[in-house]
């Protein structure tokens, strides 16, 4: 439960910060400034994407980080070719099989752009967390586990109340770093036309022949955003370093 | 009354032979001492008591049960507690929570009950006042009360003890052997694999001596320590007397 409540903490300094962008956007000089209104739309999706694709990424990183170590062979399977499959071709790859593809092998996998991308970047950044918990899990002492079942925990008990628990905590530095990767990642998918933060900034400074001032503006929110999620998690980490 | 009684247990890690054929029977309320040197089984057969480690060969009853071929063992495992050398008391949780979680999620008690007892507990074994804390934030000795009170709050028939003391300081086993002492006297079946021969002495009502993965004796502890025959148990007596 904590873990969701520093979750909640970036996603609350990420609001912060779109006041302070509301602010100091329109105040910058031109070509910015008149165009305030659109950077902040293409950062808003930008986040959206990553918000949600970070949620589903984690759940799905989950299941596939426990599902590899189990001892069940189709699960293993399973798990360990979603992995191989989503870490070994590129991403911008995904995005487009997922819009394009997918509906002319069944109508039914047809999506709208939006959905498109968080599905693709749900399932890449997924793919990047399972090794993430799989490691946090495989470090967890197997102490843990013995005193849990000589308690009469069940297996699934033990995993959910004793070893996810400790796993979660362990994988929070390289998970922070997924979720970084994520948001920057997330400008694949302008490929699909999605007018993110970097869609916007191509098009404005195509529009207005600077590139200079409109790609630094884009560069500096990128780097206000990614700086507020790595500082929230700050916390996090020092708790799993035990310096309460 | 037999609640714990194994035949003929064998178990080998890897083509090391850690117990060749150990027949063993607890009755109800005894306290037994289990000695012996490093590497001799006695761990294993432990663990083995409440299927920690699955044995090749030779069968396990606990308290009417077969914990040899048992596929679901969490059942058994509710009334055979374990306390570890290393503690093992879940990091991520407060002592409290630590002691709160098997009767809630095990014995499905509410959230109040659990703590009452939890707290009873606690008290019981002297640190109530660290409910709190979180393990790393407690001494070893403590850690080990805490662990016994998280064993005690299944509220088990048997609880093996797997050398409890032997990673703490003389002053804090002192601590823990108390709690033992007291548990003792309560009329709870305890298997104790321990170093502490003076612990063995006063408090065990009968003494197991194994060796390269067997029982070499088992006695009452006067007899035990003064008309031992066995000449690796006198070797052993002697190396461990003498400190």
């Amino acid at each position: 439960m904590k873990q969701l409540i520093h979750l909640g903490f970036a996603f609350a300094a990420i609001a912060v910060i779109f006041l302070i962008l509301n602010f100091a956007l329109p105040l910058c000089p031109e070509p910015i400034g008149s165009r305030a209104d659109l950077f902040i739309t293409g950062a808003k999706l930008t986040l959206v994407l990553t918000f949600y694709a970070g949620v589903i990424g984690l759940l799905l990183g989950t299941l596939a980080g426990v599902a590899k170590l189990q001892k069940n062979l189709l699960l293993r399977g399973v798990a360990t070719f979603y992995t191989w499959l989503f870490r070994g071709t590129p991403l911008l790859v995904q995005i487009l099989f997922i819009y394009f593809a997918l509906p002319v092998v069944s109508p039914s996998f047809q999506f709208d752009e939006q959905t498109a991308a968080i599905i693709a970047l749900a399932l890449n950044v997924g793919a990047y967390n399972a090794e993430a918990i799989r490691g946090g899990l495989i470090a967890v002492p197997k102490g843990q586990t013995e005193a849990a079942v000589s308690l009469g925990l069940s297996p699934v008990q033990t995993l959910v109340w004793i070893t996810l628990p400790q796993a979660f905590r362990i994988s929070i530095p390289p998970l922070v770093s997924n979720l970084v990767a994520l948001l920057k990642d997330s400008s694949l998918a302008s490929s699909i036309g999605l007018l993110e933060l970097s869609l916007v900034g191509n098009r404005v400074s195509s529009e207005t022949f600077s590139p200079v001032p409109v790609l630094l503006t884009v560069a500096g929110i990128y780097l206000v955003i990614t700086s507020v999620l790595t500082a929230a998690a700050l916390p996090l980490e020092k708790k799993v370093r035990g310096e309460k | 009354m037999s609640v714990l009684v194994t035949r003929d247990v064998h178990k080998t890690f890897g083509t090391q032979p850690v117990l060749n054929g150990v027949s063993f029977t607890a009755d109800k309320s005894e306290v037994i001492a289990i000695i012996g040197p490093s590497g001799s089984g006695k761990s294993t057969f432990l663990r083995t008591l409440n299927g920690l480690e699955k044995v090749d060969r030779g069968s396990i009853k606990v308290l009417g049960r077969d914990v040899a071929n048992a596929t679901d063992l969490s059942r058994i495992r509710g009334k055979v507690g374990f306390v570890f050398q290393g503690f093992n008391l879940f990091s991520h949780l407060t002592i409290l929570q630590n002691v709160m979680l098997a009767p809630i999620r095990v014995l499905k008690l509410k959230r109040a009950e659990a703590e009452r007892l939890a707290l009873q507990l606690l008290s019981r074994v002297g640190i109530a006042e660290h409910a709190g804390k979180y393990p790393s934030q407690i001494s070893g000795g403590q850690q080990q009360r805490a662990a016994i009170a998280r064993t005690l709050a299944l509220q088990p028939e048997i609880v093996l003890f797997d050398e409890p003391t032997s990673a703490l300081d003389p002053e804090m086993t002192a601590e823990v052997l108390d709690v033992l002492r007291e548990l003792a006297k309560s009329g709870l079946t305890m298997l104790v694999v321990t170093h502490e021969m003076g612990f063995a002495r006063e408090v065990a009502s009968r003494i197991v001596f194994f060796d390269q993965g067997k029982i070499v004796a088992d006695d009452q502890p006067r007899a035990f320590f003064e008309n031992s025959e066995n000449p690796r148990l006198k070797l052993f007596l002697s190396r461990i007397l003498k400190h």
